[in-house]
């Protein structure tokens, strides 16, 4: 099969090497004539570049806008830092109640105030608990 | 300078695809002067849209496909008014041809295969284009452009290999 498609490939060159046709003077003349009185179009010239060899710089530059946007935030909020030293003045209750808006401690001091009451229950029965270990000695002794 | 406009410096690329073109456009036309009309609007159309050649392309596939463009166009045309003006002046391809004992494989090609599959034949074993080149000069996939060229050479192949070139019942294939 390989040896076939060799001699197709030879044999297609060879029969194409047999095909003999050239342009009449004639024909050469006219076209001659043809190019002469003909103008090229105007166009506007090709762009070789792709879209991403000419827009790397646009976008490292993207890149170092951002960048120097973000130092300056940075140093805007850095600036407004005396007004938190301030606010230190402050007593840390009012300071928290102000900032946040509202107390947050309220609903801390809401969900442990029942365990506070059992450890007071506790001891209370500890102490009797004890009360009642001691008068029991005394009246053995 | 041809990029230009300059006509001598275009002429030049006239006189070395000239031969090469009236070759392949015989091939492809219903008759000489279809081919003679179809080689003189290649010339002119290329010379005129220069300006548009990518030097990324090879300058015969861009020249190719201007050349292909054209003798479709103008076989359109001969179809369109054949009923009006017989056409008496015989195969053009076979006129050119050296005589030879046996049928030239050219021949053979042009009776077995499609017209877009001989130009593919005719781009990639005679002008030695890439399939890449072929597939842009015929405006084609790439896939296409592939297996339209492995079908014809086992269609070329087998028809060598029974080695019955000269008959005429085949039919267009490609």
């Amino acid at each position: 099969m390989v040896k076939l498609m060799d001699k197709l490939e030879r044999r297609l060159k060879e029969d194409a090497a047999l095909i003999k046709a050239e342009l009449a003077p004639e024909l050469q003349e006219r076209i001659r004539a043809s190019l002469e009185s003909t103008q090229p179009a105007k166009q506007m010239p090709r762009t070789t570049k792709t879209p991403g060899t000419s827009l790397w710089w646009a976008s490292s530059l993207t890149g170092l806008a951002a960048a120097a946007l973000l130092i300056v935030v940075i140093n805007w909020n850095g600036g407004v830092e005396p007004v938190v030293e301030v606010s230190d003045a402050v007593p840390p209750g009012i300071t928290w109640s102000i900032q946040s808006g509202f107390p947050l401690n309220a609903e801390t001091a809401e969900w442990t105030a029942p365990l506070e009451e059992e450890l007071k229950n506790l001891q209370s029965d500890l102490e009797k608990a004890r009360e009642s270990v001691e008068r029991d000695l005394r009246l053995g002794l | 300078m041809a990029k230009e406009g300059s006509v001598p410096a275009f002429s030049e690329l006239v006189e070395i695809y000239q031969g090469r073109l009236i070759r392949f456009l015989l091939g492809r036309c219903r008759n000489r002067a279809d081919a003679e009309d179809a080689i003189q609007d290649t010339f002119i159309n290329a010379y005129r849209y220069i300006g548009s050649y990518n030097p990324r392309w090879r300058f015969s596939t861009w020249l190719f496909r201007i050349a292909l463009r054209n003798a479709a166009r103008i076989s359109q045309v001969a179809e369109a008014t054949a009923d009006d003006i017989p056409d008496n002046a015989g195969d053009p391809l076979e006129a050119c041809i050296v005589a030879s004992e046996r049928e030239n494989l050219w021949l053979t090609a042009r009776r077995l295969l499609s017209a877009e599959a001989y130009s593919a034949m005719w781009l990639r074993y005679v002008e030695d284009m890439s399939v890449r080149d072929i597939a842009r000069t015929l405006e084609r996939p790439m896939s296409w452009t592939k297996v339209t060229l492995m079908r014809s050479r086992r269609r070329l192949s087998a028809e060598l290999a029974s080695g019955h070139e000269a008959t005429a019942n085949g039919e267009a294939y490609g």
